[in-house]
């Protein structure tokens, strides 16, 4: 597979406190990367290098193989799809409108929008008929966050950026959205990258887990990989947790 | 006490087309300035400071200063009338700064921090994410600081009646002073009706977009645009080209507004009455050329503007200040009307309460125990120091009230003496005795007709005819005349036009 995303040798500062120290990683076509570390590890400042809301400091972020820096900021996020924890939908547009935002931007024409639009939104569970309409306030929290995946991917992005989407939904749901997130993913052939503190979510939804501390990369490899050969203690910690849970149940 | 239909008509439009003028200049400031802002917490700090020191200053303070700032520009080349619709519209714009400036600032910093990275994050450049969404969601705090503006700059606008600008306050400055309550209530009820109106269709534009819901905010959006393109319409400076009318002046007080009428009247030319300037507005116009005419008295010239102390028998003085008028401002006398308005100091005559005295020197011993009311000029005045120092006058309170207000206090003997005017004719009405002024603390308040010196040259024919009113006036016409309108109700231009 092709390497999409590269980045090398990233280091970012804010003031005297140093996010990111030196991270080194590629996203490869088609794969879904997880960024996996506690809070302060620097997984949502390295993610943010992606789509140009961080400037590194040093070092240097690639996509197909150009530099980031060399596309206006706007034209590059019009190229990654991107979902967050808060959602951030667009409260003064209709659940319809804040899906076809970055086609729009990009100046489809009004049937191919609408088209995908309601592609999309039978894709997450939310059929234009009914939801179409809604102010986004009208919508539950997983409905909001499903809105959030749909108008990510709304512009056939070639890559699509995580920040712990389903953070705040109670687990029924997160399980249930990790899941259509699954198929989708294998549907579309997407390329993402997925920035969780949740080891579980991490196994479950990741092809390969970048583990993170304290904003150095400590490991990256395949869940089995990272169970089989463990690089650093932490590592060894963060698989324990879950297979304890495990051992629990039976 | 009836209703001038026509009349409030007019100063309702007048009233609308300065308060449009203002606060759509006030918006095109404050709204680019307040986007500016948000982003640049430096820049936020010093407009919002300085809108906020403009806030303090008081309406008509801030009104009135706007005409010595504007004939100051005249220095630099820039000639722009000095009174008159300009500095009202001026004065009320930087009034309506604040609450707009305010609400655009907050408003757009208060949009949710998630919603504005979700902007940048589906690839809005900065211009997109500032029109798309975040003027969009500020829109509802924007709106309600445009509506606070609306309301405050609609009420302030009364206010320009004594800079020259027609409006509702002609009726409120002009009723309080010849005691017509019908007036003064028809311009506050006026006014708050264009206020409520105005709010209430700026209301129903901004909830009808916001709820999506055409048939509302359609026809009150129209409605807004129509009455700003009628203000527009009409010229700021209100005298562009064409021969514009005579503009006669006139200070806040009834003998003022009955001189006016009769200058008007004896002028017979189209003449615009400008009533309710302040003394210093009304000189300040004269000198700069936006005001044709007024009446003045010696004695004010000698003491406030020329900032005399000493004292002079009455031709030497005369002679002095017409001296003084022509060479330092190009400002000619025209007539001499006869009669002297001075300052004076009255008191309730012994058959009311009063004290039995006729001379001001007899007064001292008993000032402690007396409070002395004046109209807002008199304990500012040359005159009054004066009166302090050659009478050793101490009283026991000093009460500052309006002129209207002073004879009533006097005669339910809330005050014991007050600052009266010699021609006033309630002087007489209340049953006040004027004290002699034994010891020549007051100069000579000879009224005089002045004109500014280019147009007297301009219009001889005119002049001429003014100056048969040389000497036509005395005391007692002018006390009738005055009695006329406080006393009987009659309005100025009645009183004036049965002098023959």
């Amino acid at each position: 597979m092709a390497d999409l995303i590269e980045l090398d040798r990233l280091v970012v500062r804010f003031g005297d406190v140093t996010a990111v120290d030196g991270v080194s990683l590629t996203v490869r076509e088609g794969e879904l990367l997880m960024l996996l570390g506690g809070s302060g590890s620097g997984k949502t400042t390295t993610l943010e290098c992606i789509n140009a809301l961080v400037t590194p400091t040093e070092g240097v972020v690639r996509l197909r193989g150009e530099d980031v820096r060399s596309l206006p900021p706007h034209a590059l996020r019009r190229r990654i799809g991107y979902c967050f924890q808060g959602v951030g939908l667009f409260p003064h547009l209709t659940v319809a409108e804040n899906v076809g935002i970055t086609p729009e931007l990009l100046g489809w024409d009004e049937a191919r929008v609408r088209a995908r639009v309601e592609a999309l939104l039978a894709r997450v569970a939310l059929p234009i008929e009914e939801y179409g309409d809604r102010l986004p306030d009208a919508l539950s929290g997983g409905q909001r966050q499903r809105v959030g995946v749909a108008r990510a991917l709304a512009a056939e992005p070639e890559v699509v950026l995580f920040d712990e989407p389903f953070g705040a939904l109670d687990p029924i749901t997160r399980e249930q959205l990790q899941a259509e997130l699954r198929t989708l993913k294998e549907d579309l052939g997407l390329t993402s990258v997925f920035v969780t503190h949740d080891v579980l979510e991490a196994l479950t939804l990741g092809d390969r887990i970048a583990v993170l501390r304290e904003g150095r990369l400590l490991q990256v490899g395949t869940p089995r990989e990272l169970a089989e050969a463990p690089a650093d203690p932490y590592v060894t910690a963060l698989l324990e947790a879950p297979r304890r849970a495990l051992d629990r149940l039976s | 006490m009836s209703v001038d239909w026509p009349r409030l008509g007019e100063l309702m439009l007048a009233h609308l087309r300065l308060s449009l003028w203002a606060l759509l200049l006030g918006a095109a400031i404050s709204l680019p300035l307040g986007v500016a802002a948000a982003r640049r917490p430096a820049l936020e700090r010093a407009a919002l400071a300085v809108a906020s020191v403009i806030q303090t200053i008081p309406g008509l303070a801030l009104l009135a200063i706007m005409v010595p700032a504007l004939a100051a520009l005249g220095a630099f080349g820039l000639e722009l009338p000095s009174i008159g619709a300009l500095p009202a519209v001026l004065g009320l714009t930087l009034y309506s700064l604040l609450p707009m400036l305010r609400n655009t600032v907050v408003g757009i910093a208060e949009v949710d921090e998630s919603v504005k990275r979700a902007a940048l994050g589906v690839g809005m450049t900065p211009g997109q994410r500032l029109r798309r969404v975040e003027l969009p969601l500020a829109a509802p705090v924007i709106v309600a600081g445009l509506r606070t503006a609306t309301v405050w700059t609609v009420g302030m606008a009364t206010l320009a009646t004594p800079v020259g600008a027609s409006s509702l306050g002609d009726l409120i400055f002009g009723g309080l002073q010849t005691r017509d309550h019908g007036a003064v209530l028809a311009g506050c009820l006026g006014s708050a009706a264009l206020a409520l109106a105005l709010d209430g269709l700026i209301r129903a534009a901004e909830l009808g977009a916001r709820t999506r819901r055409p048939r509302l905010w359609a026809p009150a959006a129209a409605a807004l645009g129509a009455l700003c393109l009628y203000a527009l319409a009409s010229p700021l400076a209100g005298l562009a080209g064409g021969e514009r009318p005579l503009r006669v002046g006139a200070k806040p007080f009834t003998e003022q507004y009955v001189l006016a009428e009769l200058v008007a009247q004896r002028a017979g030319a189209p003449t615009e009455v400008m009533r309710s300037l302040g003394s210093n507005v009304a000189f300040e116009a004269l000198a700069a050329g936006d005001l044709d005419l007024y009446v003045e008295y010696t004695g004010t010239v000698w003491t406030a503007l020329m900032g005399r102390e000493d004292r002079a028998p009455r031709e030497a003085l005369n002679a002095e200040v017409e001296a003084w008028l022509r060479d330092e401002h190009d400002v000619v006398v025209v007539a001499r009307l006869g009669f002297e308005n001075a300052y004076a100091l009255a008191v309730r005559s012994p058959e009311d309460g009063g004290p039995r005295i006729t001379r001001i020197s007899e007064l001292a011993p008993l000032a402690p125990s007396m409070e002395v009311g004046g109209d807002y000029e008199l304990f500012g005045r040359g005159e009054w120091r004066s009166l302090e120092e050659r009478y050793g006058l101490r009283f026991e309170a000093q009460r500052t009230m309006d002129p209207t207000l002073l004879y009533e206090a006097i005669d339910a003997g809330q005050v014991d003496v007050i600052g009266a005017y010699t021609t006033d004719g309630r002087v007489a009405a209340y049953d006040l005795r004027v004290l002699e002024d034994d010891r020549d603390a007051i100069p000579p308040y000879d009224a005089v007709l002045i004109a500014n010196g280019a147009f007297a040259r301009g219009r001889p024919a005119l002049i001429a005819r003014l100056r048969t009113l040389e000497g036509r006036i005395d005391d007692d016409a002018m006390r009738a005349m005055n009695r006329a309108v406080d006393v009987d109700g009659e309005t100025p231009a009645r009183a004036a036009a049965r002098h023959r």
